[in-house]
């Protein structure tokens, strides 16, 4: 194989952006690109379950659904009507870091947006009542059991997160939260969650597309001017993690899944620095796409794991170390034993059997691809502007992410592979239970 | 101060301007392709007259066998080399097989587009199709089909495809085939379907900033090899609808819901009331306020959702209601889904729904041609249906100038509700005596 050239790239962001405050604290970040007169409304909340107290685990995301269910002056469902009725489309997200949310708009509809957006950051809490916090409270379970708890292998990430950090930590329980902590919820702690963490000095507010900075400036200030500031907000709990866990940890789970399943995880760096940068490289040349070393030697070669269902990939978590994560599915007639020492000499060998310049090349290639096809829509940008203002304090320093990428040589891979010591491994294995399997 | 109260209008509407399309005849084919200034994603994809119609009886998913065949290995490299040459530019092949046409695409930063487009133009071209390959692929495919046919839906589908096209008839049978069909397929059968159908050059779409695309070029690696005229399109099917109501009873026994299929003939894509006629459907079922969701969720909390479309090919068209239901209300939930496409075709549409229906129309086509994909996209519309290179440019203006009368008028002239075949996968020994006792038509056991 013949090195790839992949085109040199000075920047990942050649959009011109900027930025203001209100004097609420409110941050606001435009990007202007006339192309079509369509805009995005994003906001991000630096408010995540690494937030949670013990007891309160699912709170931030059963909030999320609680900011579609009406506010001071938007009836209840009315803004999922107003937004799909103009054409545009919207969602919202909740992770450990943050809870994000965005509609994509004809141009026309972008005061519609901001005026959204803003009566739910500052009048939420008169319209949350007892009847809205229980519907949606079942709507969160429902969620559970559908993604979670009814699919083989869906509590996959559930199990990882508490054998990767320590309890205590803020990554050591997972976003959906447990069955418990929900049902005790009660409405006053809701409210107390959104005077809170809900507050525009906690906030971001980027608006990408068909919009002038100037416009958009004067319409933030007319909608989100009023809203107050809310001080000393307090910070996630921080607890160290002196590098990568000591000890291997595994777990087995018999149930009802059509055939054996293997994932093995690391703690790394986090997300925004050159030891993850590195990772993320690795992750690719290892687990995307068929030309990957797991897909290659597994899938094809060996024929021991199923050619959908292998891969790997890290979880772009920017407070903490993030997890890498490696995962291959058995195909029949292969146990899990036979998998787990498959896939384990491939992810031992990055360390040992260097990374060549076509592998390396064809990693960087696909991560090229890929960040361009997430700033092909507003959406998309709005998205990584509101990132990385939030987590690093500068949306423009979203240009940097690609350069860096492309920067990262086979020596930084062989570095970033040998901190995956299977010393420090979390191995989690699925086994079918007798006569469950397919 | 306080936060604002009131909400606010819609703001001047900037006009949409669709991508300026180009098109360049070379080395036999033709290469049709749009504008995109600064984009740094480029799209191309070969789009052949190869769709699912071209499959012969008893063999339906052919096409799909050999979609995913494509990646398997070439004349010139096997499926590792191939994968690594690919993803070496950061591209993925992404194929898709409907009625009309068989697509094959890539996405890539612009500067590579012409690499990724001799990959792809290998794979299209000369595919390996190694008899031991296709079984697996094959076997693999009628695994999934079975997975998929064992859901609520594909029954009903095929049963409702049967009785408004004909078994003799191609379009009578599902798009992808069933497990049955596809377990039919044979390696000959893929080399033959390939032999037949991609020699000729057929079209290349390319969508990026053309200001760093060379489209001869692309065309000249897209249509290397080929030969042959490309083939004429037949003529649409004369729209036949019955001329009363019939209900297909596909049994499903111990199922908690009815799913339900409705429909009837319609014209094809290229008709020139596509826009009322779509605009039409949106009011009875298209959006969250339509019609029919507002009474059958909203007010009688019979299903989570419903929808009506109009869904065209090139050759012909149908209307469509598709929703799931409770078992216990499945004929109330029939009776007030026939009474409200009835309303509409008897009494048409009102203005302030007509409104709520352009907007979103409008917007929907502004908000979602946003990448190179999708303006790829729309550009096979285009090549497929023969519509013109301004088609786009005028539609988002066609769906805001529609007005209550041209709507009405659509949906009298083509919807049928005294022609609807019904169909109700469900368990049949608890509903067939409500169904018949409603009085809705006629009611047929379907075996699918």
């Amino acid at each position: 194989m013949s090195a790839q050239p992949v085109p040199v790239a000075e920047t990942g962001y050649p959009w011109p952006i900027e930025t203001a405050r209100l004097d609420n604290g409110l941050r606001i970040v435009v990007s202007e690109d006339n192309s079509a007169p369509v805009v995005c409304v994003n906001l991000w909340y630096d408010v995540g379950s690494r937030h949670e107290p013990a007891g309160q685990t699912g709170f931030a995301h059963l909030f999320e659904h609680l900011m579609f269910e009406g506010s001071q002056h938007v009836a209840k469902t009315e803004h999922m009507k107003l937004v799909q009725g103009s054409g545009g489309s919207l969602n919202a997200t909740t992770n450990p870091d943050r809870t994000n949310y965005f509609q994509t708009l004809p141009v026309e509809h972008l005061e519609l947006g901001l005026w959204l957006e803003a009566d739910r950051m500052g009048g939420l809490v008169p319209a949350l009542t007892q009847e809205t916090l229980d519907n949606q409270r079942e709507v969160v379970k429902n969620e559970r059991r559908q993604r979670y708890d009814n699919v083989p292998y869906g509590d996959a990430w559930l199990r990882l997160l508490p054998l990767l950090y320590p309890p205590g930590h803020p990554y050591h329980h997972a976003t959906i939260g447990s069955m418990e902590d929900l049902n005790a919820a009660s409405l006053d702690t809701f409210k107390a969650f959104h005077q809170q963490y809900y507050a525009p000095n906690n906030a971001v507010l980027t608006v990408t597309g068909d919009a002038s900075p100037a416009a958009v400036f004067a319409l933030a200030e007319k909608y989100f001017g009023a809203i107050e500031a809310v001080p000393d907000i307090p910070p996630a709990p921080r607890v160290h993690l002196a590098g990568p866990a000591a000890e291997p940890v595994s777990e087995t789970v018999t149930g009802n899944v059509p055939a054996p399943r293997i994932y093995l995880s690391h703690r790394t760096h986090p997300f925004g620095t050159a030891g993850y940068d590195a990772i993320t490289v690795l992750a690719t040349v290892l687990g995307s796409g068929r030309g990957s070393r797991l897909y290659q030697r597994l899938a094809d070669g060996a024929r021991i794991a199923q050619p959908d269902y292998i891969g790997a990939y890290g979880v772009d978590l920017a407070h903490a170390p993030a997890p890498l994560i490696v995962t291959a599915t058995a195909k029949d007639g292969i146990d899990a034993a036979t998998l787990t020492a498959g896939v384990a000499e491939v992810l031992d060998g990055m360390a040992t059997e260097p990374v060549t310049e076509a592998e390396l090349e064809r990693a960087k290639a696909l991560l090229t691809t890929s960040w361009w096809r997430q700033m092909s829509t507003v959406g998309g940008r709005a998205d990584t502007l509101g990132r990385y203002a939030t987590q690093f304090g500068d949306a423009a320093s979203a240009a940097y992410r690609l350069p860096q990428w492309l920067a990262v040589t086979a020596q930084d891979v062989a570095d970033a592979a040998r901190t995956l010591n299977p010393e420090s491994r979390v191995t989690l294995t699925y086994l079918p239970e007798e006569g469950t399997e397919a | 101060m306080s936060l604002v109260a009131t909400r606010p209008g819609a703001g001047q509407p900037r006009p949409y301007t669709f991508p300026a399309v180009q098109r360049v005849s070379v080395a036999g084919g033709e290469v049709v392709a749009a504008h995109m200034p600064g984009q740094y994603l480029a799209t191309a994809a070969l789009l052949l007259d190869a769709g699912g119609a071209r499959e012969t009886e008893g063999r339906e998913g052919t096409a799909t066998v050999l979609a995913k065949c494509l990646e398997e290995g070439t004349s010139a490299r096997d499926s590792a080399a191939f994968a690594l040459a690919l993803e070496g530019l950061g591209a993925e092949l992404s194929t898709s097989v409907d009625w009309d046409a068989f697509r094959v695409g890539v996405s890539v930063p612009a500067g590579l587009l012409p690499r990724a487009v001799a990959l792809l133009a290998e794979a299209a071209r000369t595919p390996r199709l190694d008899p031991a390959d296709v079984a697996r692929v094959r076997d693999d495919e009628v695994t999934a089909l079975r997975m998929d046919w064992a859901q609520p839906g594909p029954r009903a589908d095929a049963a409702l495809r049967m009785d408004l096209f004909g078994t003799g008839e191609r379009y009578g049978r599902p798009l992808h085939g069933d497990p049955a069909s596809v377990a039919a397929v044979t390696a000959e059968d893929v080399v033959a379907f390939h032999e037949s159908w991609f020699r000729r050059a057929g079209v290349l779409l390319v969508a990026g900033d053309l200001e760093r695309l060379d489209l001869a070029e692309l065309g000249a690696l897209a249509f290397a090899g080929t030969s042959g005229p490309a083939l004429t399109p037949a003529p649409p099917l004369a729209v036949s609808v019955g001329t009363s109501r019939r209900v297909l009873l596909v049994d499903r026994p111990g199922s908690v819901q009815s799913t339900l299929r409705l429909g009837h003939r319609a014209p094809e894509r290229a008709h020139p009331q596509y826009v009322p006629l779509t605009l039409a459907a949106t009011v009875l079922g298209g959006a969250f306020t339509s019609r029919l969701n507002h009474l059958i969720r909203e007010v009688k909390g019979y299903t989570y959702g419903i929808r009506a479309d109009f869904a065209m090919t090139r050759r012909f068209g149908r209307f469509g209601v598709s929703t799931s239901v409770q078992t216990a209300v499945t004929a109330p939930a029939l009776v007030d889904t026939i009474g409200e496409i009835t309303r509409t075709w008897q009494d048409g549409v009102t203005e302030e729904e007509l409104a709520v229906a352009r907007t979103w129309r409008a917007g929907q086509l502004t908000v979602d041609m946003q990448t190179p994909g999708a303006i790829a996209s729309s550009l096979a519309t285009l090549v497929v249906h023969g519509l013109p290179d301004d088609y786009y440019a005028t539609l988002r203006q066609g769906l805001l100038d529609a007005t209550v009368a041209d709507v009405s008028s659509a949906a009298q002239a083509h919807l049928h509700p005294d022609g609807l075949t019904l169909v109700v996968e469900g368990d049949s020994a608890l509903i067939r005596d409500e169904l018949a006792a409603a009085g809705i038509g006629e009611i047929v056991s379907a075996e699918v």
